[in-house]
């Protein structure tokens, strides 16, 4: 759900972009008005060598936008990036994918700059820009050289400021979108398999339980007025967070933000709906068929526990425990000893993000393709042995330890990824969520304070039958 | 000086905050650019011929410990698809010393996870690791590479798992178009072609002794480079490197890949997938490799960012901004060893397959016959030169481009001179290179969809040759 392909990299090799996965984050009572304190050295330019930790200068403006710097100095390149706190959970009823087509229109023209100038801006300045809905915001982002920043900033502030779209530039962006969700979905064995399906199986609560891609009839429904009551609803700066990354000056920095962005007004942005959902008390379970696969496949979730919670932490240890690596569990039984699948692919908030950036109810799932001679059952009672012995005997302490190391090894992955743009992804999320992007840095102690007890316990109370989705995918695309 | 000091002044207090009807009304004018020179680190190379690499980069306490082998489905002879990617499954089942859990449970303990997988002319072992343990990485990479035990459990998983991936890769109509391509271009027999659509039989038929003749023909000191990027320890990582690689038997093998015979000229080929909601279009020529003479290689790159490669870029805009008639199209230089091609690639909806390609056409014969202006090259320029920095600032990025020079046998100040041969390139060049490089007459067409929609549509471009793909 982006507003385009990656076209990354057009110099020589297409170097592999890390893929991002991770866990973290410790519970900050939430401050209230962010203090503005002078920088020290140390949060200007972070110390190299071992207790690796991110600078995080944290403010906010009168007019309620959310700001978050962080210097790096490895390249002269920066990341701005303007996260908005509106996912795809709370679109409007009648209107599903909108929030996601609502993304493609802020690349459709602003006051200053009109249909593809925004992007011509950009790439003429040397930078990459993207944008992506997910769950709990929508986020624009461009990485760029660091000489570019105040005209970077320009331009985010520019379309904060109002959109100016035309019937045209709608009527274009919902072919556009459609054509995302055939090549994505439709025309694609595997298709939405099972990131879009496995939420609408095991929520109840529509906020979680729709599909986030959006009904065709839906995106050809949406108006210019959807559009226009979306933006006023939504896109102001009492209800987003900027983060800017990179090797910057960040008083000059703060400048130019209080500049550009402190004149746009707030906005009576309406509280988020109850999100909550039922606890769920018995296994579900569903299959769908694909005309396209020639090989079945098998996916399932289960509820996680309450975000930042201390049984969250043990979950995210767990993940790489059952499936983090080579050496994890469902690894080990599934692909080394059974041979039924090639890989098993999963984890919190998977694939659409990592255990950090979001906020509500959220699943911990993963999926397999196997052979059509391999009995889905046989895969899941192969799974269920593997997570009752963790559930009956617990972790060993040197595989906790080994799950430790992976995650905060993972964490630096993440925070370095795609050129800073993980780092920013995760500041903003602390900021947009917990109104502390600070949290950055106590993620690694948060896990570290996981016991083999508090993983048991944990197994036993969230890896239950009653707590799990089934989807069994049947493949029907013919061939060997 | 006093004069320029009170402008600045003014200057400062005429921007200063503003409220919101002062907002400019174009964007300002970017600063100084900041030097980036591209690390390049320090090189060396072993007794055994084994060239070493090491960069220290960035601000993370982490390291790409990466093992470069001149082995690639390239070396694959009839009946002997997949064999390259075989062989780096089998590395990682086990060593004489150490089983594949262990293997498993040792690099996780080092905070990542090692890897071995074959490219078409080059196959890579190694991983990502934290700091502190790179030399243990390297020592863990080397047994890896030089002591395999293959043993035959690990070879019954290996090829029933190709063998799904052969099915699945059957289901992508992506893959297919592919393909399809590589077919008309390269012929059905060279392993640039066949490598997309993995051999069942040649899969099933793979023995233990051909994996183990196949390592033996093709991996060696003389075909190995070792690169590390990142932050490490450079004494005790080039220790271990020394230690590990150094006694490594060094055998005589032919290092060069065979290049396929690639036609040119225009080619209509359809392969039906009835029902189809979009066509998997390419549209594509071959082209001169990177190791062409470095202007003409760098100025086919900045037509390539114009004409389709960049968001921004002219078939892009049309066929997507003003058409709506696709969500995902790009263009790029895919290249090999001595061997590229230029293709357009993109899924589009069905119905409006043939108005796509004429207006992807369009936009080529256009950039053909009229140079662009100052303004929209020196845009691409900055995007290109901005890029460059963007790639090089990671070290897997920057272990990515080495090896990716080194394969080619380009030399590394094409890193230095790079940028200022993107600023070199003229609007001329760019028309002349579209004439010249990629002449839409010539160029090969290829169509993943419902031939009962999409057949008619493709007359207009020559004699549709409808293919099934096995």
């Amino acid at each position: 759900m982006r507003l385009f392909v990656t076209f990354l990299l057009l110099v020589g090799l297409g170097a592999c972009a890390p893929s991002v996965q991770v866990l973290e984050a410790p519970d900050a009572p939430p401050s209230t008005e962010p203090d503005f304190e002078p920088l020290t050295e140390a949060e200007i330019d972070p110390p190299a060598e071992a207790d690796f930790e991110v600078p995080v200068l944290y403010d906010s403006l009168d007019n309620g936008l959310k700001v978050v710097l962080s210097v790096d100095r490895s390249a002269p390149t920066a990341v701005v990036a303007t996260y908005y706190n509106i996912g795809f959970r709370i679109e409007p009823r009648d209107r599903t994918g909108f929030a996601h087509l609502f993304e493609h229109m802020m690349f459709q023209g602003s006051e200053n700059l009109g249909k593809n100038e925004f992007i011509g801006l950009v790439q003429s300045n040397g930078g990459v820009l993207n944008g992506s809905t997910r769950f709990d915001f929508t986020n624009y982002f461009e990485i760029v050289p660091a000489h570019t920043l105040e005209t970077m900033l320009w331009a985010e502030a520019d379309r904060m400021r109002g959109l100016d779209v035309t019937q045209e530039n709608l009527t274009n962006q919902q072919g556009v979108v459609s054509n995302e969700v055939r090549v994505n979905v439709i025309n694609q064995p595997y298709g939405g398999f099972p990131w879009l399906d496995l939420p609408q199986l095991a929520n109840e609560n529509w906020y979680n339980a729709h599909n986030f891609y959006g009904e065709l009839s839906d995106l050809e429904a949406a108006t210019l007025e959807d559009v226009q009551a979306f933006f006023d609803t939504y896109y102001a700066p009492n209800n987003a967070a900027l983060v800017v990354v990179g090797d910057i000056d960040v008083e000059q920095t703060m400048d130019w933000i209080e500049e550009y962005f402190g004149g746009i007004a707030r906005a009576d942005v309406p509280a988020i709906p109850d999100l909550t959902e039922p606890v769920q008390t018995a296994e579900k379970r569903s299959s769908k068929v694909d005309s396209l696969a020639q090989r079945p496949a098998l996916a399932w979730a289960y509820h996680m526990p309450e975000r930042n919670s201390d049984a969250y932490f043990a979950m995210g240890l767990l993940s790489e425990i059952l499936l983090g690596g080579d050496d994890s569990r469902l690894h080990q039984a599934l692909v080394n000893e059974a041979g039924v699948t090639s890989n098993v692919s999963g984890g919190i908030n998977w694939p659409l993000g990592n255990m950090f950036n979001y906020n509500g109810p959220m699943l911990w799932s993963a999926w397999l393709i196997h052979d059509a001679e391999t009995a889905p059952d046989s895969i899941l009672a192969m799974i269920d042995a593997e997570l009752a012995r963790v559930a009956s005997e617990g972790v060993g302490r040197e595989e906790l330890e080994r799950a430790k190391v992976a995650v905060r090894s993972g964490l630096y992955d993440t925070i370095g990824g795609t050129f800073g743009f993980g780092r920013a992804d995760l500041l903003a999320a602390f900021a947009l969520f917990d109104d502390d992007p600070a949290r950055i840095n106590t993620l690694v102690d948060r896990f570290g304070a996981v016991t083999p007890g508090l993983i048991q316990r944990t197994a036993r109370e969230v890896l239950r039958d009653e707590n799990r989705s089934v989807i069994t995918l049947e493949a029907a695309g013919g061939g060997s | 000086m006093i004069r320029l000091a009170s402008l600045f002044a003014l200057a400062l207090l005429l921007a200063g905050p503003a409220v919101a009807q002062d907002f400019p009304s174009t964007p300002p004018e970017p600063g100084e650019p900041q030097p980036f020179e591209i690390p390049e680190g320090e090189t060396f190379t072993l007794d055994n011929g084994i060239d070493v690499t090491l960069v220290p980069y960035g601000a993370l306490p982490k390291a790409n410990v990466l093992a470069v082998v001149r082995v690639g489905n390239v070396d694959e002879t009839a009946g002997e698809n997949s064999l390259a990617d075989l062989l780096m499954d089998l590395l990682q089942e086990g060593t004489t010393s150490m089983s594949a859990e262990e293997i498993a449970e040792a690099a996780a303990s080092m905070g990542g996870s090692i890897s071995s997988s074959a490219g078409l002319d080059q196959a890579s072992v190694g991983g990502r690791v934290l700091a502190e343990f790179v030399p243990d990485f390297v020592r863990l990479t080397a047994d890896v590479l030089q002591n395999p035990a293959f043993p035959a459990d690990g070879l019954e998983r290996a090829r029933r798992n190709r063998l799904r991936g052969a099915a699945i890769a059957r289901s992508q109509p992506g893959t297919l178009a592919l393909a399809a391509f590589r077919r008309a271009v390269y012929g059905p027999d060279h392993p640039y072609t066949s490598v997309i659509l993995p051999v069942a039989a040649d899969i099933e038929a793979a023995t233990v002794e051909d994996v183990q003749d196949f390592y033996r023909a093709n991996v060696g000191p003389a075909r190995t480079r070792i690169y590390v990027v990142g932050q490490f320890d450079e004494a005790a990582t080039e220790a271990a490197i020394r230690d590990a690689f150094g006694s490594w038997d060094a055998p005589a093998m032919a290092a060069d890949p065979t290049p396929p015979t690639a036609s040119v000229g225009r080619q209509v080929v359809l392969v039906d997938q009835p029902g189809a909601a979009q066509s998997n279009v390419i549209v594509g020529i071959p082209t001169i490799d990177p190791a062409a003479e470095a202007q003409e290689v760098v100025e086919l790159q900045v037509t390539n960012a114009l004409l389709g490669g960049s968001f921004g870029s002219r078939i892009t805009r049309n066929i997507r901004e003003d058409k709506g008639y696709t969500y995902s199209p790009g263009s790029s230089v895919s290249s090999r060893f001595r061997d590229a091609y230029w293709a357009e690639t993109a899924a589009i909806v069905t119905e409006s397959t043939g108005p796509a390609i004429t207006e992807i056409f369009n936009e080529i014969d256009r950039l053909a016959t009229e140079a662009p202006t100052e303004e929209e090259l020196e845009g691409i320029q900055n995007y290109l030169a901005g890029n460059f920095v963007l790639q090089n600032s990671s070290a897997g990025g920057i272990a990515g481009f080495l090896a990716f020079l080194d394969l080619h046998g380009i030399d590394r100040d094409y890193l230095e001179n790079y940028v200022e041969r993107v600023y070199d390139v003229t609007p001329e060049d760019v028309r002349e290179t579209t004439a010249e490089r990629l002449s839409a007459g010539d160029m090969t067409i290829v169509v993943v969809g419902d031939r009962g929609v999409v057949e008619g549509q493709l007359g207009e471009f020559g004699e549709v040759d409808v293919q099934t793909l096995d």
